[in-house]
């Protein structure tokens, strides 16, 4: 069947399960948008008010759903606007194809209109990269982009299209994608090696991060930590990843973790490690970090054994499938002591947060109210700074892609546009934005795509008119000189959500917060909250640069 | 980090085989530089089979780096095998290129060292001789310290060729 360029994008998409894309027209991918028209019926376009809202809706659908997220965008400028998107997705190791319009061949390398070389631009921040000069090539190029995304560690693939490539015709023939192949298992080896390290430790301490997710560990997780019976922190990127209802979970691990981690990694004599890179937002001083106790780590990556810390064993691999192994190998233990121990610390040292004055409107009083009338059961997204970190804190998460953030990266303004693909992703849900006054101000033009699709996401602005994280470390470190985080804005957000056709609240006492978020949470249409919060909120426990994980501070 | 400040800094040369695709040296280029490796010498050229590219890296670092940078380089999707080299159970093989300023008085000793280390004379010109030479880095430097008394005008080195025995 002879059919244009863009028709065999259109075919490939589809070949590959993909209903849903994010995007913008322009100059370069007319071709394209004009088989989109004709493809209508099969593939869902959603044109965000800017291509960076496009990428990180990309996002939200593919961390939500599991399903990779796919964008579109035109040449130059427009391509250029994907770049935070994409390189958020590379930090969260989130499968993702990215498709651009590039000028005609011909014009290539001249400095034509619209021409940048954006191949060029994100080859540090893709898995890889195509430039599709001829059409013979288009079809087997994005198959190949689909599954480098999706093959071993997740990540973004970005395509480049000339225009003419999208015009020429070409012989297409469908093809069933090929099943991914699976990394090699290590060696038998060092399955029994860990068997030996779990059975001679008497306090195993499992800390989990984004690849439980990624790889759908989550059931092996849970059997792995009954089987062993140890106590479970999560780092941000696994939020949910463990059921945090489960006596076993402790809290978040890291630079903003609970003491309880904090006193589980001091005591543990033996730390396994699931999924997760060590980043130096957990690991805070790595000179300082589990020096006492021998470390398991288990990672799809093998550039990820040894690079920010020493382990002692490393089992590469899909998480999920090294964690069944292990449960298969493994007898069933039992830790009561330590169990006690990090219950004791547990009941101890709750995170609390007290209100600055009475009636005072805390964080933490609306995530617990959310938490408990959404039961527990929401999509949060969550743009970057306190209210990040708050929301990772207060919602209590009971299943994998429930949380979404920018962990790796830590892009403001990711929020809005992830929550919109994760509505997209999961129609039956409720979606909630959790923001700060200073993300939202980032990218609110959404609020526009919320409002022409309907598309039913809450936008909770904790609005403290400060940059609140930043201004946090200038009162710890830079003796409270407020360079350039006093927002002072006096923009009306809720008349701003009205004027893009978005409906609005707010709260500014504790008395209102339940009313308000019922109100909000009966409606399904895009709303926006208010919600004004004292501006000397912190998020504590926090770990001050430099300091040991071990070690964090309570109050300030 | 600690190993940053290693003490234990050497060279190693790691052989790398590269589908022939565009831009593939600039993804391995960049690679080096943001992700901080020092590259001392980079060899590139297409292997017997025209879809490949053989690359010889010269990396200067510790192990725990040299690892990394095998690991990364190897999760490019255009590099087929990485593989870091062991000295001594390869050849190691570098080109130069030398033009050295030629007159009466110093002719006849210039063609003399380069006698002495079998190295050719390519051109000769009333005031200057272009001299070629193979050698392992070391013997490269030994022949151009022999030189240094006189006017060297232009060096060119090839960077280190390494192959298995």
């Amino acid at each position: 069947m002879q059919l244009t360029g863009a028709q065999i994008v259109m075919e490939c998409l589809l070949e590959q399960g993909v209903d849903t894309v994010f995007g913008y027209p322009g100059g370069s991918v007319l071709n394209i948008y004009d088989a989109l028209y004709e493809y209508r019926d099969r593939i869902n376009h959603i044109r965000t008010a800017h291509e960076q809202g496009a990428a990180h809706a990309a996002d939200g659908y593919a961390r939500s759903s599991g399903k990779t997220g796919v964008c579109i965008a035109t040449s130059g400028p427009c391509a250029t606007n994907l770049v935070t998107g994409i390189a958020t997705a590379y930090m969260g190791s989130v499968p993702m194809v990215a498709i651009t319009g590039n000028v005609s061949c011909g014009l290539l390398g001249l400095d034509s209109f619209q021409e940048v070389d954006i191949t060029g631009i994100t080859m540090p921040i893709t898995k890889h990269n195509f430039l599709v000069k001829n059409v013979e090539n288009l079809a087997d190029t994005l198959r190949r982009a689909f599954r480098i995304a999706n093959s071993g560690r997740k990540g973004p693939v970005l395509v480049d299209i000339p225009k003419d490539v999208t015009a020429k015709k070409y012989e297409y023939a469908k093809h069933e994608p090929l099943p991914l192949t699976e990394p090699k298992f290590p060696y038998p080896e060092r399955f029994e090696q860990a068997l030996e390290m779990i059975a001679n430790s008497s306090r195993p301490f499992i800390y989990t991060g984004g690849g439980v997710i990624s790889s759908d560990a989550g059931p092996e997780l849970k059997a792995f930590a009954d089987r062993i019976d140890a106590p479970v922190s999560s780092s941000l990127m696994c939020q949910g990843g463990f059921d945090q209802a489960d006596s076993r979970y402790i809290g978040m691990l890291g630079m903003h973790g609970t003491k309880t981690s904090a006193l589980a990694i001091q005591n543990c004599d033996l730390l396994i490690a699931v999924g997760t890179r060590f980043s130096d937002r957990v690991l805070c001083n790595a000179n300082l970090f589990a020096k006492h106790c021998p470390i398991i780590q288990i990672d799809i990556d093998s550039a990820e054994f040894n690079k920010n810390i020493d382990v002692d064993l490393k089992l590469k691999g899909d998480a999920k499938r090294i964690l069944a192994r292990l449960n298969e190998l493994l007898p069933q233990s039992s830790r009561p002591e330590w169990m006690d121990m990090a219950a004791d610390w547990k009941k101890s040292y709750p995170l609390v947060q007290e209100a600055p004055s009475p009636g005072a409107v805390t964080p933490q009083e609306v995530l617990k109210t959310l938490n408990r009338l959404t039961g527990s059961d929401a999509i949060i997204v969550t743009e970057v700074g306190q209210h990040q970190m708050w929301a990772a804190q207060y919602y209590e998460f009971r299943r994998p892609r429930q949380f979404i953030s920018s962990g790796g990266l830590g892009t403001m303004g990711f929020g809005l546009g992830a929550a919109l693909g994760a509505q997209v992703a999961n129609p039956d849900r409720r979606v909630i934005n959790v923001a700060g006054d200073g993300s939202f101000h980032m990218n609110c033009n959404e609020l526009s795509t919320l409002a022409q699709y309907n598309i039913p996401v809450i936008e909770l602005i904790f609005n403290n008119t400060v940059l609140g994280m930043v201004r946090q470390w200038q009162k710890l470190f830079y003796d409270n000189r407020f360079s350039q985080t006093d927002l002072d804005h006096n923009t009306d957000f809720e008349m701003l959500a009205r004027a893009f056709g978005v409906k609005a609240f707010h709260i500014a006492e504790s008395d209102e917060i339940e009313p308000v978020l019922k109100q909000a949470l009966a409606l399904r249409e895009p709303v926006l909250i208010d919600c004004r919060i004292d501006r000397d909120m912190n998020v504590l426990p926090m770990v001050p640069a430099g300091g040991s994980v071990e070690d964090p501070i309570l109050e300030m | 980090m600690s190993y940053l400040d290693s003490s234990k800094e050497k060279e190693y040369v790691l052989s790398v085989l590269a589908r022939n695709n565009p831009g593939v040296l600039l993804r391995i280029a960049g690679l080096f530089s943001r992700r901080c490796y020092n590259i001392l010498s980079i060899v590139a050229a297409q292997t017997e089979n025209t879809q490949f590219s053989r690359i010889l890296i010269v990396v200067s670092g510790d192990d725990r780096i040299v690892r990394q940078v095998d690991k990364q380089l190897s999760k490019l999707e255009d590099i087929e095998e990485v593989n870091v080299l062991d000295r001594e159970k390869a050849v190691v093989r570098e080109h130069l290129l030398m033009k050295v300023e030629r007159n009466l008085q110093n002719s006849e000793k210039l063609v003399e060292i380069a006698n002495v280390f079998h190295a050719n004379i390519l051109n000769v010109e009333p005031d200057s001789m272009i001299l070629e030479l193979t050698g392992d880095a070391g013997t490269i430097d030994s022949f151009l310290e022999l030189y240094n008394p006189y006017r060297v005008l232009k060096i060119l080195r090839t960077g280190t060729m390494a192959m298995m025995k």
